[in-house]
């Protein structure tokens, strides 16, 4: 798949968000006041901003945006407009969240707020990455890891931004360092366990793409290997454009080093280090996030759609 | 949604179901069928104009309904060259309209699958769905355009009976393309599809594709080889020797 930058950039950056808008939302709810209420509108502030900037990402992604609004209309049937109208209660929710957190309200309508701010958030992240996981003509999307990766990645670089502030704001910063430690833990060997089950061998062919099996065959044999003779277009076409890249096994391994260094070891020495470092907080963040803008480039230039069989491809 | 009140997935209440008959044993190739796709749905108020882009350029290209490519099955001497049109299938189960977020793809009560022209954002969500290509972005209108199944020929009473057929089975000059409903068992495609062995592409993806692919026949032995062999080499010699004579 060609890696649309709008999209990359949409996923990580509202991934983010949206993981630090749950996290800090869970912290907010719980009995001992972790962090306190500025903080809190800050994360919310932040967070609410990652996920603007992400979606107004992901609509550039679109060749005629003035349909968008169409988009709440299949809510039944379609993940995309589920992610379109969960994300804009998301905002509407996380706004009146941010309000009290700034008037600094403490009462059981801020906590029922973050509870719905928190469910919406994870809604909104199993929306989108239902997008990808429920397309069964992308072998290497329609798998229960894609969920998996997008929920964890999403509460990782979420979980490093939420240590920030508290390192900032909250007096015992040890309790962030801890849960931002066990996401980014569990959250890279999720990633490692999808790259993988990627390596099997259980793709279709293009054998199987034209029906030899049915017949499609030379006479009196049962089994034959097939090759493309002609693709029947003389240049690019849509469908070359859009599915027709193709990632060299060594660049791959290159991005993958890369999302694993940005997207989480340089992150994590911060995570470990010691309190203090206010300065370094964001380039954390930072760095995890194009770490993982490396990790979703790499998830879409990987997949191989079915359609590349037709093109020549001997298998998916 | 469900025309019997049912609630039962539109598909599955639909009782016409029409789709392609694609001859993989008489097709050669040619390209007529895509070119005729084009030229007809380029004027069609359907999902008209079929962009072209750099048209006269160093590298034309353009929206297609119908692609035709070929495949070499087997090694050579034991191989057969496969000519291979594709279009959409019309899948019972199309994910492309699962997928749409606007509304604008759409399955019709007679199984063709649309896509409204005025709601399409142009998200590429459907192409992606699809696993076989039936769907192309028109960059000029930043809409999804596919194939109609002529949706304005096969209704259109004006025209005569017989010219009420997707553009690509008229335009088809060996006769491998055939235009039907897969829901009457007694009709020309059902039967061609029952009698040929005909198979749908990819049926484990779980789309239930309509459009049905004829395999290529068994040859049948040759019988009487050697009389037609004796006979054509008497007839060329009779027809050479006056001029090797000379």
């Amino acid at each position: 798949m060609k890696p649309s930058l709008s999209i990359v950039f949409f996923t990580v950056s509202s991934g983010a968000g949206l993981g630090l808008l749950a996290l800090i939302a869970l912290v907010d709810v719980w009995p001992s006041r972790l962090l306190p209420s500025p903080a809190v509108a800050r994360g919310i502030g932040l967070a609410l901003g990652l996920i603007v900037a992400g979606l107004a990402s992901s609509a550039l992604h679109l060749a005629r945006p003035s349909n968008a609004w169409r988009a709440f209309a299949r809510f039944r049937s379609s993940w995309l407009s589920r992610e379109a109208v969960f994300a804009a209660a998301l905002i509407v929710v996380g706004l009146i969240y941010l309000a009290l957190a700034i008037a600094a309200v403490e009462d059981a309508l801020r906590v029922s707020v973050a509870v719905i701010a928190c469910a919406l958030s994870w809604t909104v992240l199993v929306c989108t990455a239902m997008i990808y996981a429920s397309l069964k003509a992308i072998r290497q999307w329609h798998t229960h890891w894609t969920p998996l990766n997008y929920l964890l990645l999403a509460h990782w670089s979420g979980s490093v931004l939420l240590l920030g502030l508290a390192r900032l704001f909250a007096s015992d910063a040890a309790p962030f360092a801890w849960l931002a430690g066990g996401i980014g833990l569990t959250a890279l060997l999720a990633k490692i366990g999808y790259w993988w089950a990627m390596n099997d061998a259980s793709g279709l062919t293009l054998e199987r793409a034209i029906g030899v099996r049915e017949g499609v065959r030379p006479p009196g044999m049962t089994v034959a290997q097939a090759r493309l003779l002609d693709v029947g277009h003389s240049h690019r076409t849509f469908l070359t454009d859009e599915f027709g890249f193709s990632l060299a096994r060594r660049h791959a391994t290159l991005w993958r080093v890369v999302a694993i260094a940005l997207g989480f070891g340089l992150p994590a020495m911060w995570v470990v280090a010691p309190a203090g470092n206010g300065g370094l907080m964001f380039a954390a963040g930072l760095f995890c996030i194009m770490g993982l803008l490396a990790e979703r480039w790499l998830f879409f230039a990987e997949a191989r759609h079915t359609v590349r069989l037709y093109h020549g491809d001997a298998k998916t | 949604m469900t025309p019997d009140g049912s609630g039962k997935p539109l598909w599955r209440v639909i009782k016409v179901k029409l789709g392609l008959v694609i001859d993989l044993d008489t097709c050669v190739g040619c390209h007529a069928c895509a070119v005729a796709c084009k030229e007809w749905n380029d004027g069609s108020p359907v999902s008209r104009p079929l962009s072209d882009y750099q048209p006269f350029g160093a590298e034309p290209s353009g929206v297609w309904f119908n692609r035709v490519r070929h495949y070499e099955v087997g090694d050579y001497p034991a191989s057969k060259t496969i000519n291979f049109p594709m279009s959409c299938m019309h899948c019972a189960d199309a994910d492309c309209v699962t997928v749409c977020p606007t509304g604008a793809s759409y399955k019709r009560e007679d199984g063709i699958v649309l896509v409204d022209q005025d709601k399409c954002m142009g998200c590429n969500l459907c192409a992606w769905a699809c696993p076989y290509g039936a769907r192309e972005l028109d960059r000029s209108s930043g809409t999804m355009k596919k194939c109609t199944l002529c949706v304005d020929r096969i209704n259109d009473e004006r025209l005569p009976e017989e010219e009420r057929q997707p553009a690509c089975v008229l335009a088809c000059p060996t006769h491998a393309r055939f235009f039907g409903d897969f829901d009457d068992p007694d009709s020309q495609v059902s039967r061609l599809t029952a009698e040929r062995g005909g198979f749908g592409l990819l049926p484990e993806l779980g789309f239930a594709p309509v459009n049905r692919y004829l395999p290529p026949r068994e040859p049948k032995p040759l019988t009487g080889l050697e009389d037609a062999r004796s006979l054509l080499e008497r007839g060329l010699a009779s027809l050479a020797s006056p001029l090797i004579r000379r």
